[in-house]
């Protein structure tokens, strides 16, 4: 797989890769894709399903409600005043 | 009870099998002893996934499978060892001890719920919630030499099971004893409004219904080690002798299953995952003056493990545009012609069966030598149930000359998880199950 293409999945993943890992992950990724090739002779089913069976549409009654205490959930967090602290964005 | 809770950290020296124990030493009301697979959610204990990035995660919520649990009177005693976000066959990308086969320390235990396996192995009267999305309940539970289901999909609710593929994840059971399995799957399955995809089940009825008729497809056993091969036929005999018919059928698209299974996998886990930034959930341990995309990058590169990462790579590059109708889209399309065959085979044929892996447990010098590929083909036989959502069951079905486990892996059509949970339990009273030696 070509350099350039390895370099914009891994930017899109989030990973800085090291030289190293940048040569196995090419070759590891060339070989995987090889290998998938017999995809490309494979019958297809009719319709487009995201799931293995229908998933019906459930929907809860519209009631405010707490699932979590959110203040139990920010015990876990880098906090401010009960705002969670995160990275710039700018 | 007590003195199994007591023995758990000798175990754990042993084989491995725990990313947490339990540190409540104390019985109290409880009826059962069970463990869980450290994707789902404890409250009482951390959840890390067998990842470096989850360090430290401690949710305020029970998965419903667990809740349910110890609700039926169980007291979870920890959360066994597991591959990275369930990404690996043999358990071995574990970041927090790999579990070790009780038949031979030096082998796998088998992934992704290997910890689970090994512990419905060696500890008496135990049953252990595993999950599977491509092979990660009967995998192990072949190498262990116990029972393992994977239910359909939707049977269990997915709430709290920390997603790999999401279309894919199934919560099951691990257990020596198939009567344990009888008893415990209607206390986790059932609708749960926190999962959608739980919603549209039928009730599930343990009837006693039987598997008369077996399809045995052909084209797999190519693939399969001789002392697998040979094992499975002597089962076939043994099945014919039990009353079932057994023809040999051809099943041509399983070969397609595995790759389709893998990237619509890693698609799905490569936007699931993408919510492990330093931010919400276990490390944080980043320089908040850095600009988000290089605090996200620095988390990610360091914490994933190699195959996280490979697999994230893997599924962000079949997601991309330009690639997607080529591998996701035609994934999909794969998966619903594989249901179709299926189906096809279920109007003729109560199961599909087949060995479960393609070989005993491998030893750990030969699993590091593995390439990717060879890696990922291990799973070929227990990818087409797993994709297709159907569900499955490995059964012990011998021993090879140095005692290694060999299982097989009975399939049937959605929602019919009755006729597995009875034929696993008439084989149990036919078949000489071992258990491995156990000394501490």
């Amino acid at each position: 797989m070509e350099r350039t293409t390895v370099e914009r999945v891994a930017r899109a993943a989030h990973f800085a890769l090291s030289e190293e890992e940048f040569e196995k992950y090419s070759k590891d990724l060339a070989e995987i894709f090889d290998y998938f090739k017999i995809l490309d002779e494979a019958p297809e089913g009719e319709g487009y399903g995201v799931n293995p069976l229908e998933v019906g549409d459930v929907l809860r009654d519209d009631v405010p409600g707490i699932f979590i205490d959110p203040y139990e959930l920010l015990k876990d967090m880098k906090t401010y005043e009960n705002y969670v602290r995160g990275p710039r964005l700018l | 009870m007590k003195e199994i809770l007591a023995s758990l950290p000798r175990l754990n020296d042993k084989y491995s099998i725990f990313s947490c124990i339990t540190e409540d030493a104390e019985i109290g009301d409880s009826e059962f002893l069970f463990s869980a697979k450290d994707g789902m959610t404890s409250k009482d204990m951390m959840t890390r996934c067998g990842s470096k990035i989850l360090d430290g995660y401690r949710p305020t919520f029970d998965a419903t499978a667990i809740e349910r649990m110890r609700n039926a009177g169980g007291k979870l005693i920890g959360k066994c060892n597991m591959d990275e976000f369930g990404f690996g066959t043999f358990s071995t990308t574990s970041a927090y001890g790999i579990p070790k086969n009780p038949f031979d320390l030096e082998r796998s235990c088998g992934g992704s719920s290997g910890g689970s396996a090994c512990a419905a192995a060696v500890i008496d009267g135990h049953i252990s919630l595993g999950a599977s999305t491509g092979g990660s309940i009967c995998c192990p539970a072949s190498f262990c030499g116990v029972y393992g289901l994977v239910p359909t999909y939707g049977r269990v609710s997915r709430y709290g099971l920390v997603d790999y593929g999401n279309s894919l994840d199934k919560i099951g059971l691990i257990s020596s004893d198939p009567e344990r399995i009888a008893r415990f799957l209607p206390v986790i399955s059932g609708k749960d409004t926190k999962d959608s995809t739980s919603c549209g089940q039928p009730k599930l009825e343990l009837k006693g219904k039987r598997i008369k008729t077996i399809g045995v497809p052909e084209e797999p056993l190519a693939g399969v080690s001789k002392e697998v091969l040979s094992s499975f036929e002597s089962s076939l005999d043994a099945l014919r002798s039990m009353g079932i018919e057994v023809n040999r059928i051809k099943m041509p698209s399983l070969k397609y299953a595995m790759p389709a299974y893998f990237i619509l996998a890693t698609s799905e886990a490569s936007t699931n995952l993408a919510s492990f930034v330093g931010m919400r959930y276990g490390q944080q341990d980043g320089d908040l003056s850095l600009k988000f995309d290089d605090y996200f990058t620095y988390f990610r590169t360091k914490y994933f493990g190699e195959e996280a990462k490979r697999r994230i790579l893997l599924g962000t590059y079949t997601r991309m545009a330009g690639f997607r109708d080529r591998y996701y889209s035609k994934a999909l399309k794969v998966r619903l012609h594989i249901i179709e065959y299926y189906k096809k085979i279920f109007s003729e044929h109560d199961a599909v069966l087949t060995p479960t892996m393609p070989f005993v447990s491998p030893r750990f010098d030969e699993i590091s030598k593995m390439t990717p590929i060879e890696s990922y083909s291990a799973d070929y036989l227990t990818c087409p149930p797993d994709l297709a959502g159907m569900p499955h069951l490995s059964v012990p079905c011998g021993y090879n000359r140095d005692g290694m486990p060999i299982g097989m892996q009975f399939v049937t059509d959605h929602w019919e998880e009755d006729s597995l949970i009875t034929f696993a339990k008439d084989w149990d009273s036919a078949f000489d199950v071992r258990k491995p030696e156990v000394s501490l």
